[in-house]
């Protein structure tokens, strides 16, 4: 049995070191919890996919938008971002964004590079901008100084494998230390948790390199942390809904709204039409608005797309070269620089990668509290709210300060001793144990095959009852085989094991969901159920998992 | 694959495997001054390492598979903007 090496107490733990969870533990310790401890898989120095930066974050400033926000949370909710999202949480956001923005600043971010407030990208002409141009290349030690300043516990290198509930409320987490080779586990009694592990890739097949699991536009280490709360009974929500990300091929560094240019057939028509010569206020926003476009234009032939940047000026160009650094997009630049690719001169092929989980998850109130009590969670795993950074910064400081409101008396619990808990260590030291066996990669990949035979996306692959059934069937035999099979080596892989296991049952949730909804929409298309149903329009599925491991479906009004 | 080391720039003082955002690297100085690069499939090209190198002695190698496919822009001008 792998060893239990340390038990700690906390008033507040985070799960996640990205920018929700940063945000939470300062919100946390500044509004008077003590015991502020934040579990990071990697190191919050870099860790998520604001590592090296971000160049937008959404917000509403009054001396730019005017004096009414709803014109602003009418462009949110009009694009991809908005899609199934709870109208009220949006614009609580981009209400109380700017203090976040200035919060940021004062901290040492820039987030006027340009000396003024600059809402460029992502958007309509004509229509308002919600995304601020932002240098975010410090970011990242911005935060991780601020959480020192507060007195935070940084546990870096500390995978979280599973939560604990007692009474009806979140107890604590268990962690793998994986500081070095050889694990041990780590027991972290809490009365609250905030999740803030980013969004979930690698369930399905890669959509630019299947052979490359690890070729994502956002982290790839962030993999299946919606199951968490799934495992202890949060209601999740929207995750039947597809969500694609688009972006360069085949390397997918995103960064998509950062680029300057017009989406272009081969013939040099634009692909959309929105502009037809490249606009630095509003980009092409094309592929926001028609999300297929990349896709749709392989399956007709009249492809590839190319994004087209020729038609700037060197002023811009400059401009969206260094945009590009403060989005963190460093490695793309200096792979272009060296392979002679300029955006003065070339046009880069523009695809639709595969579905991530992103804006998919748990089902929160304006806290970041999920159905669980004391269970927070913030960011891109969110189900029903979702806008990127912006969102996560703002929610995690709301989660936080929720949190260390309520901090009750601690009863005697036993995290050791919890089921949930010990059978996580005991399934997870078998794999440490065994002598022979699969490695996580196997695991993962046949999941990914799974997910994209049984429960793909539109418009060009279809769901239906029985292909989502069969898929839980094979998912079931997966799991079992893995249980019995899965080898681990160290706490790398023991790390990566734990992933799998979690993605299992993000895949589970998501075929679920997809087999409650009966209609077709967005990129969910149902070969039994072709219509789109009209008074599901402004319904959210919720999707909850039962302590005795049966499965709830709910459907509720959108808020 | 990525990321390279150059080893007579590496001073060995590990930052590249504490920072790194996928964790690909292990490092013991007993065994080796220089990290060793054990899971180089798992590297999401962040640059986290390149970066915070104080010696400058990381590149990138971008694997052949994740190529950019680009064009001429000329090609793709609308007949009227030629």
């Amino acid at each position: 049995m792998i060893p239990v090496s340390k038990t700690i107490e906390a008033d507040v733990v985070i799960v996640g070191g990205g920018i929700g969870g940063p945000m939470a533990a300062i919100a946390a310790a500044e509004a008077g919890a003590k015991r502020v401890v934040v579990l990071e898989k990697c190191n919050v120095k870099r860790s998520g996919s604001g590592a090296t930066g971000n160049d937008h974050f959404s917000c509403y400033i009054p001396e730019v938008h005017g004096d009414d926000v709803e014109p602003v949370l009418d462009a949110v909710m009009g694009s991809l971002i908005g899609q199934a999202k709870d109208r009220e949480i949006m614009r609580l956001h981009l209400l109380e964004s700017f203090d976040i923005v200035k919060k940021w600043e004062e901290w040492g971010i820039n987030m006027r590079p340009l000396g003024r407030w600059n809402f460029q990208g992502h958007a309509l002409p004509g229509k308002p901008r919600a995304f601020l141009k932002f240098d975010g290349r410090k970011q990242k030690s911005v935060l991780v100084e601020q959480m020192k300043k507060h007195g935070v516990t940084i546990l870096n290198h500390h995978p979280v494998v599973e939560l604990a509930k007692e009474n009806g409320r979140v107890c604590g987490a268990l962690a793998i230390d994986a500081s070095t080779p050889t694990p041990s586990f780590v027991l972290v009694k809490a009365p609250n948790v905030v999740l803030s592990t980013g969004l979930t890739h690698r369930l399905y097949l890669n959509g630019s390199t299947p052979n490359y699991m690890f070729n994502t536009a956002h982290c790839p280490n962030n993999a299946g942390g919606q199951a968490l709360g799934w495992r202890i009974g949060a209601s999740m929500v929207n995750m039947e809904i597809p969500y694609t990300h688009a972006g360069t091929k085949y390397l997918q560094r995103a960064g998509k709204a950062t680029w300057i240019g017009v989406y272009r057939y081969p013939d040099g028509k634009p692909l959309g039409p929105f502009v037809t010569k490249p606009d630095p206020e509003y980009g092409d926003v094309t592929s926001d608005i028609w999300n297929s476009a990349f896709i749709d234009v392989m399956q007709n032939g009249r492809g590839p797309a190319y994004l087209d940047c020729s038609q700037n000026t060197p002023e811009t160009l400059a401009y969206m070269r260094k945009a590009m650094f403060d989005e963190g997009l460093s490695a793309l630049i200096a792979y272009m620089d060296d392979k002679g690719i300029d955006p003065a001169k070339h046009a880069v092929e523009f695809t639709r990668f595969e579905p991530i989980l992103h804006g998919r998850g748990l089902d929160v109130n304006k806290d970041g509290l999920t159905t669980v009590p004391g269970l927070y969670a913030a960011g891109d795993m969110v189900g029903n709210a979702g806008c990127g950074l912006g969102l996560a910064a703002w929610l995690g400081w709301r989660a936080g300060q929720a949190a260390a409101r309520d901090i009750p008396e601690m009863t005697d619990c036993d995290l050791a001793e919890n089921p949930a808990i010990k059978a996580k260590m005991e399934l997870l030291s078998s794999f440490m144990e065994r002598e022979n066996g699969a490695d996580w990669q196997e695991a993962n990949i046949a999941l990914t095959q799974i997910m994209s035979d049984y429960a793909n996306v539109g418009p060009y692959k279809v769901r239906s009852e029985s292909l989502l059934k069969a898929g839980l069937t094979y998912l079931a035999q997966l799991r079992r085989e893995t249980a019995e099979n899965l080898k681990a080596t160290c706490s790398h892989t023991l790390m990566r094991a734990a992933e799998v296991l979690d993605l299992f049952d993000c895949a589970e949730c998501i075929m679920r969901s997809a087999l409650e909804r009966k209609e077709s929409r967005g990129n969910h298309k149902r070969s039994d159920y072709t219509f789109t149903n009209p008074l599901l329009a402004d319904k959210m599925l919720d999707v909850t998992r039962n302590d005795d491991g049966t499965v709830t479906t709910s459907w509720r009004n959108q808020r | 694959m990525p990321p390279i080391i150059d080893r007579k720039k590496c001073v060995g003082c590990g930052t590249c495997a504490d920072i790194c955002n996928s964790n690909i690297f292990v490092f013991d100085r007993a065994v080796d001054k220089v990290p060793q690069v054990r899971f180089p499939e798992e590297c999401w090209h962040c640059d986290s390492c390149v970066i915070d190198c104080p010696k400058g002695a990381i590149t990138l190698r971008i694997p052949l598979a994740f190529t950019l496919l680009h064009v001429n822009a000329d090609e793709l001008k609308p007949q009227e903007a030629k």
